[in-house]
């Protein structure tokens, strides 16, 4: 976990999709997946110190093009 | 009739689409004899598959009548004249059935065209039915609650992969030439490694999405299922290209991939990642890829053993950016509607509501450094990537129905794209091409991945592969 993050990622997702989007959890499953949410936070705070300014363009397209094949 | 017909038997559904087109063209089979034989053939197999929502029979002789009236007439003839297609029932065509899979678009009936199916048609195919997928193109299994699950041709206990379920089973059942599927985490490959077809997810942006039912703007792909990659390489043809109507179509040409087509690799580099794609994999998966492998090396290809860069960072930017845009679009029936979806569905979408959007913009930004810095360093090193498309043996229906409180059912429903979904957050192109059976008699893929817009690389491995091995010939019996 974060060490910013205090709460538990599944009841902060219960809280924001009732506050912001008026959607209840609709089943015990969707309350399994968004317990799941832990895990995604680990996952960004495991890359923590790994990112950078980018002066290059972040253009995800311009990068399809640049390394594209050349047929 | 020639020889090539003759020797599949009577059953003109069982040609290859390149084959179909072929004898439309010189006269020896006619479009209507083609259609009548993939309608033959639902009407007496897909019972027990369940592969097809609707058809449209009458108005698909009429255009084979039109098209032979066009051959005879010595009308020029596009690649595809004559040729019978379905395809996943969420590309739109105007005044057509188009449900998405779903309750909520049961009678959705859009009034304009995919620039998808708009080329297909044009190029001289007929399009006849809408085919079974799940519900919002939004699964890897197949379950489908509102038209009931499409059965695997090979066994119907097992998946058929998702989300492309109809398109992999019907054309693995000899239903259709060909059907396009749409891929965002793995939909084209998934049905494609179950069901014994190949099956290509291209570029990002490579094909027009337009009329194409939207699930990620950022990861979403059309592209085809097919009995082989020779026919792949012919529909790509027609199907690939700008579109002035979907501003995130490539302006990249379209080369002849099918005129590259000669099962040559040397000089090809194929790179065998040592980390994620081929870890915990079944062994008779391991045992399959490796043999497709040794056939790939002896047409001429070199392997590389490789360790793949920033995977962490991929896997982890992958996991949100598809998930927040398909719950940003489903907000709305979400809250109105939420009993119209099925129970794996609305649990999938809930979830991301509550990522931060700091997180997403996040993952969005760093698409195009982590792809720069993945493909100045793979593509470096090797031409393709060659993994297993579905790491583990093929789960059961019941192994990962959510819906009905299977234990375990979540982790086997997300292990099943593990090898696939991260190929859309780099935007790849990838392919699945049938690599062997497993022990319980399931087909297996080999995914070949490809650098941006290398779609004739990635279709001239695969079919250097077919050249030397018949996986993708072989038919279920539907007996």
């Amino acid at each position: 976990m974060g060490a910013s993050m205090t709460g538990d990622p599944k009841d902060l997702a219960v809280e924001t999709a009732q506050g912001w989007f008026g959607v209840a959890p609709p089943n015990d499953a969707a309350l399994e997946f968004a317990a799941d949410l832990r895990q995604t936070v680990e996952a960004f705070e495991a890359l923590r110190g790994r990112l950078r300014f980018e002066d290059e363009p972040v253009d995800f397209e311009a990068a399809l093009l640049a390394y594209r094949e050349a047929e | 009739m020639d020889a090539t017909l003759t020797s599949r038997g009577t059953d003109l559904a069982t040609l290859s689409l390149v084959e179909a087109a072929a004898a439309v063209a010189d006269g020896s089979v006619t479009s209507l004899a083609l259609t009548e034989a993939c309608l033959d053939r639902i009407a007496r197999h897909d019972l027990g598959l369940n592969t097809v929502i609707w058809t449209e029979a009458e108005t698909a002789l009429e255009a084979a009548r039109k098209a032979d009236r066009a051959r005879a007439a010595g009308e020029a003839l596009g690649p595809l004249h004559g040729v019978p297609m379905a395809h996943k029932d969420m590309y739109y065509q105007a005044g057509r059935l188009s449900t998405c899979g779903s309750a909520i678009r049961a009678d959705f009936r859009p009034d304009y065209t995919a620039t998808v199916i708009e080329r297909l048609e044009a190029a001289g195919a007929i399009t006849f039915a809408g085919l079974n997928m799940a519900e919002f193109a939004q699964n890897p299994t197949g379950h489908n609650r509102h038209f009931g699950d499409c059965l695997n041709p090979w066994n119907g206990d097992f998946i058929t992969g998702g989300s492309s379920s109809g398109s992999g089973a019907a054309v693995a059942a000899r239903f259709t030439f060909m059907a396009l599927g749409s891929d965002t985490g793995g939909s084209i490959r998934l049905p494609a490694s179950c069901c014994g077809v190949t099956g290509l997810k291209p570029t990002q942006g490579r094909v027009s999405r337009y009329g194409a039912m939207p699930l990620s703007f950022s990861c979403d792909n059309v592209g085809p299922l097919t009995r082989s990659a020779r026919d792949c390489a012919r529909v790509m043809r027609v199907m690939a290209g700008p579109d002035p109507r979907d501003r995130t179509a490539a302006q990249v040409p379209v080369p002849d991939y099918e005129a590259k087509l000669d099962g040559d690799l040397r000089g090809t580099r194929i790179g065998i990642p040592d980390t994620w794609f081929m870890e915990d994999v079944d062994e008779p998966i391991m045992a399959a890829t490796e043999a497709a492998l040794a056939v790939l090396q002896a047409r001429g290809a070199t392997l590389v053993r490789l360790t793949l860069p920033m995977i962490e960072d991929v896997a982890a930017y992958s996991a949100i950016l598809g998930r927040c845009e398909a719950a940003a679009i489903h907000a709305q029936w979400m809250r109105e509607r939420p009993h119209d979806y099925a129970i794996h569905l609305s649990a999938r979408l809930f979830p991301p509501l509550g990522i931060p959007a700091p997180y997403y913009i996040e993952a969005q930004s760093r698409r195009g450094p982590i792809l720069r810095a993945f493909a100045k360093e793979v593509f470096g090193a090797v031409d393709l990537l060659a993994t297993p498309t579905i790491p583990m043996r093929i789960p059961t229906r019941l192994e990962t129905d959510i819906d009905a409180g299977t234990p375990g059912a979540v982790e086997r429903f997300m292990g099943v794209s593990r090898n696939t979904r991260l190929l859309n957050y780099l935007g790849l192109p990838a392919i699945s091409v049938p690599c062997g059976f497993d022990d319980r008699g399931l087909p297996v893929g080999l995914q070949l991945i490809g650098r941006p817009f290398g779609e004739g690389r990635v279709l001239h491995a695969a079919d250097a592969l077919q050249c030397d091995t018949d996986w993708h010939e072989r038919m279920p019996d539907l007996a």
